[in-house]
């Protein structure tokens, strides 16, 4: 009994892609967990994998022959699909919900036998839910409801189970409660394909882990080789800490933690031995970005402007640009480009009409010369300890325009220490394309 | 428990038979109940009714018993597409009039009365807006492409709201002294025009779709846990439901033809048979088919006996069946 997928890809809307080239095998006794952001294809691939969506492309192989040329009934005997967990619009008992996974086995009148009977009750007793057999499936706890979606998969007597998101909304016991029933049926032979949002149980019960991003695999294989840090970073647009415990020889890891922004103050470069420090002394080996961020108006650019005026106290030679805010009392009209390198300074964008401060979204007119001496600045930037780049914003990320040689040179990684400001809800789309930078608050005043 | 349980579903089973001889015996020309049972038999045992009046034996077997066996199948026929309405919908309060049948068979009544069309025109022509109303809703919700079962209640619902301004139409039309009073009266429900004639397709439809719906019984809880988990449960969920859909349409659309609009039997009775037997359909399906015709009949049975004149269906199911919702939504286990 396997399942396999080979280059599945998906789209709802012809355009939109949800899952992109995603190949994958499962073999009898597994558990492989699907990982992944919210809308990254994991429940899109569990439907594909169930045959209820036909990939655009690829295929799903279930004993080697396309899942989608099985009858739904006999699809059914040998997969099975655990949706998230929902309250249905009637009072089913426990026991009738169970008794639903014998329905591929039904003859055409659709009369479920003793024999039927039998079975779900068997699957209720082996998860050690029998006490709850007449209870409405409506009224008992979300951890209980998950387990009954499992007995139902035993009674369908399929094996191969698809889980989504099994851990949602239980607590802990109740997760390890559910998980370690599915390690003990693995066992049994059962495979069982988990989409969740708890790296930690992946490190615990997992034996191979697919890391899904926007769609694709990111990576795929072990706990140990997929859950690294700069992998967890990438997939979820976050930094994350792998804690590594000792097991045998070599380290395991056994913990993932969310890695908090550093809170540096410029002035901190003067301190031998304060992190911001040691941070420059390892940019001799590796080049070190780090990415600036806060929400607006917490002083990011002052923050750079502080952070330059240090650096060029010691003798470092800074360069890159500042995108320094211009105000009229309170509202903010134009945004000026200044060179580090030379101290020059030109008016990069002004509002584009002064009605701009009745609009929800202030529309702004770039100068394309400035900008384009902005783009020259960057792309020709060479013998430098620090780069500040104010800032990389929705403009060269989504729409790939604006400074787009900042962009590039972060990329190619030609800079010692970069300090570059991010808006925070472009974070997740920053530490996606570079895993391995450090997120630094921007407070002006620390 | 079990045994509770059991007696129970003989009662269920009961109820509609007793009510249907109670019925017969009931009325403003009165007739004993022996002598129900003997002209009921006299058919298949000629000399049973020797002895008893012409009279009573044409009211018996061409008015009473055509009544009370349309109101049996029409009840039941309400009870059990709204069990499969609300079990395919997976929504508690909707039933079969929501793909805009009532509203098209409205029409189609009103229009036959205002061309002064006799009995069975009027019925023909019910039949056949109620059916073309619930096609309309399929042809609009073809125009989408995502979610075919939500858009063809949407459109169900615009079909029908439609249907009802031309009939509001026709009624402002109607001459006020003659078509209109029958145009509301037919609205409003009726089984008066019930006529031994009417029986055979009424039958042939409702016993055929019972049945039909009866075998999916089971199937019925599967697909209303929603379509993923149907499909994932070896369950083709569109082709089923569109079979049901189908189905409960030609139920609806001949019971609507014959009796006029009554509403809240659909509604109410899914919900009584929830209260009694659970939510499981392999139970449900029964228990609303018995419960429809018995309510049905009761009421029908209420309405001529009641007052001198006769109070229209409608009246008395919204009059009853309202309170009744209320009471049973107060009574059920649902989130909400």
């Amino acid at each position: 009994m396997s399942l396999a997928a080979k280059h599945v890809c998906f789209a709802y809307l012809a355009n939109r892609p949800v899952l992109r080239d995603v190949t994958l095998t499962v073999n009898p006794g597994e558990v492989l967990y699907v990982l992944g952001r919210n809308g990254s294809g994991k429940t899109t691939l569990l439907s594909c994998l169930a045959g209820i969506l036909q990939p655009v492309s690829g295929q799903v192989l279930l004993n080697d022959k396309d899942v989608r040329q099985y009858s739904p009934a006999e699809r059914a005997r040998l997969i099975g699909l655990m949706p998230q967990v929902h309250i249905p619009a009637f009072a089913y008992t426990v026991r009738e919900m169970v008794l639903m996974g014998r329905t591929p086995h039904l003859g055409l009148l659709g009369t479920l036998s003793r024999n039927d009977y039998a079975i779900a009750d068997e699957a209720l007793e082996s998860i050690g839910l029998s006490d709850l057999h007449d209870r409405p499936y409506t009224e008992i706890s979300g951890g209980e409801r998950q387990l009954v979606l499992i007995a139902r998969g035993l009674a369908q007597k399929a094996n191969i189970l698809l889980m989504d998101e099994p851990s949602a909304h239980l607590d802990l016991s109740n997760q390890h409660r559910v998980l370690e029933i599915v390690d003990q049926l693995t066992h049994q032979g059962l495979s069982f394909v988990i989409s969740s949002h708890a790296p930690n149980n992946a490190l615990i019960y997992a034996h191979h882990v697919l890391l899904l991003s926007h769609g694709h695999v990111l990576a795929y294989g072990t706990p140990a080789e997929t859950l690294t840090e700069e992998r967890l970073s990438a997939a979820y647009g976050m930094r994350a800490e792998v804690i590594y415990g000792q097991s045998l020889d070599s380290p395991m890891p056994r913990a993932v933690l969310p890695r908090r922004p550093l809170t540096l103050s410029p002035e901190s470069l003067n301190n031998p031995g304060s992190e911001l420090n040691q941070i420059f002394e390892q940019s001799q080996h590796s080049p070190q970005l780090l990415l600036i961020t806060g929400l607006t108006g917490a002083g990011k650019t002052s923050w750079c402007t502080r952070m330059a005026q240090v650096a060029r106290s010691q003798g470092l030679r800074v360069k890159g640009v500042l995108s320094p805010s211009v105000f009229e009392g309170e509202s903010k009209v134009a945004i000026d480009l200044l060179s580090l390198e030379t101290d020059e300074k030109c008016r990069l964008a002004v509002q584009r009409n002064d009605r701009g401060a009745e609009l929800a979204t202030v529309l702004w007119q770039f100068d394309p010369a400035v900008m384009a001496w902005g783009n020259d600045i960057l792309g020709n930037l060479r013998d430098s300890d620090l780069v500040i780049l104010d800032e990389l914003g929705p403009l060269e990320f989504l729409r790939g325009q604006g400074l787009v040689e900042g962009l590039k040179l972060i990329d190619e990684k030609r800079y010692r220490v970069a300090c570059v400001v991010i808006r925070s809800s472009l974070l997740p789309d920053a530490l996606e394309r570079w895993p391995h930078a450090q997120v630094v608050n921007g407070y002006s005043r620390v | 428990m079990t045994f509770l349980r059991r007696c129970l579903q003989i009662l269920l089973l009961a109820l509609p038979v007793l009510l249907f001889l109670l019925t017969l015996v009931l009325g403003r020309y009165h007739i004993r109940a022996g002598d129900v049972v003997r002209i009921l038999l006299s058919p298949l045992f000629p000399g049973l009714a020797m002895g008893i009046p012409e009279t009573a034996l044409r009211l018996i077997l061409r008015v009473r018993l055509p009544r009370a066996l349309a109101a049996l199948m029409i009840g039941a026929s309400f009870g059990v597409t709204g069990t499969a309405f609300q079990g395919i919908f997976k929504n508690p309060l909707v039933d079969s009039n929501i793909l805009g049948v009532t509203s098209g068979a409205g029409f189609g009544a009103a229009l036959a009365l205002l061309l002064m069309a006799r009995p069975w025109q009027v019925q023909a022509s019910a039949f056949v807006f109620g059916l073309l109303a619930v096609l309309l809703a399929f042809a609009g919700s073809r125009l989408y492409r995502s979610t075919p079962i939500l858009i063809l209640t949407l459109m169900g619902i615009l079909i029908g709201s439609l249907f009802g301004s031309l009939t509001a139409l026709l009624k402002y039309i109607a001459d006020p002294l003659d078509t209109l009073p029958a145009i509301t009266f037919w609205l409003l429900g009726s089984l008066t025009s019930v006529t031994s004639r009417s029986l055979p397709l009424l039958a042939m439809l409702t016993v055929g779709g019972a049945v039909f719906l009866w075998v999916l019984r089971w199937r019925l809880n599967v697909l209303s846990l929603g379509d993923d988990e149907a499909t994932a449960l070896g369950i083709n969920p569109v082709r089923l439901k569109l079979a049901i859909i189908v189905c409960a349409t030609l139920m609806t659309s001949i019971a609507v033809s014959v009796a006029g609009v009554i509403g809240w039997v659909g509604l109410v009775m899914p919900h009584a048979g929830r209260l009694i037997v659970g939510p499981d359909h392999k139970r449900l399906v029964p228990a609303s088919i018995s419960l429809g015709a018995s309510f049905l009949l009761l009421i029908d049975t209420v309405a001529r006996t009641l007052l001198p004149g006769e109070v229209p269906l409608g009246v008395l199911t919204g009059l009853i069946g309202v309170p009744m919702l209320i009471i049973l939504l107060r009574r059920s286990r649902m989130g909400w």
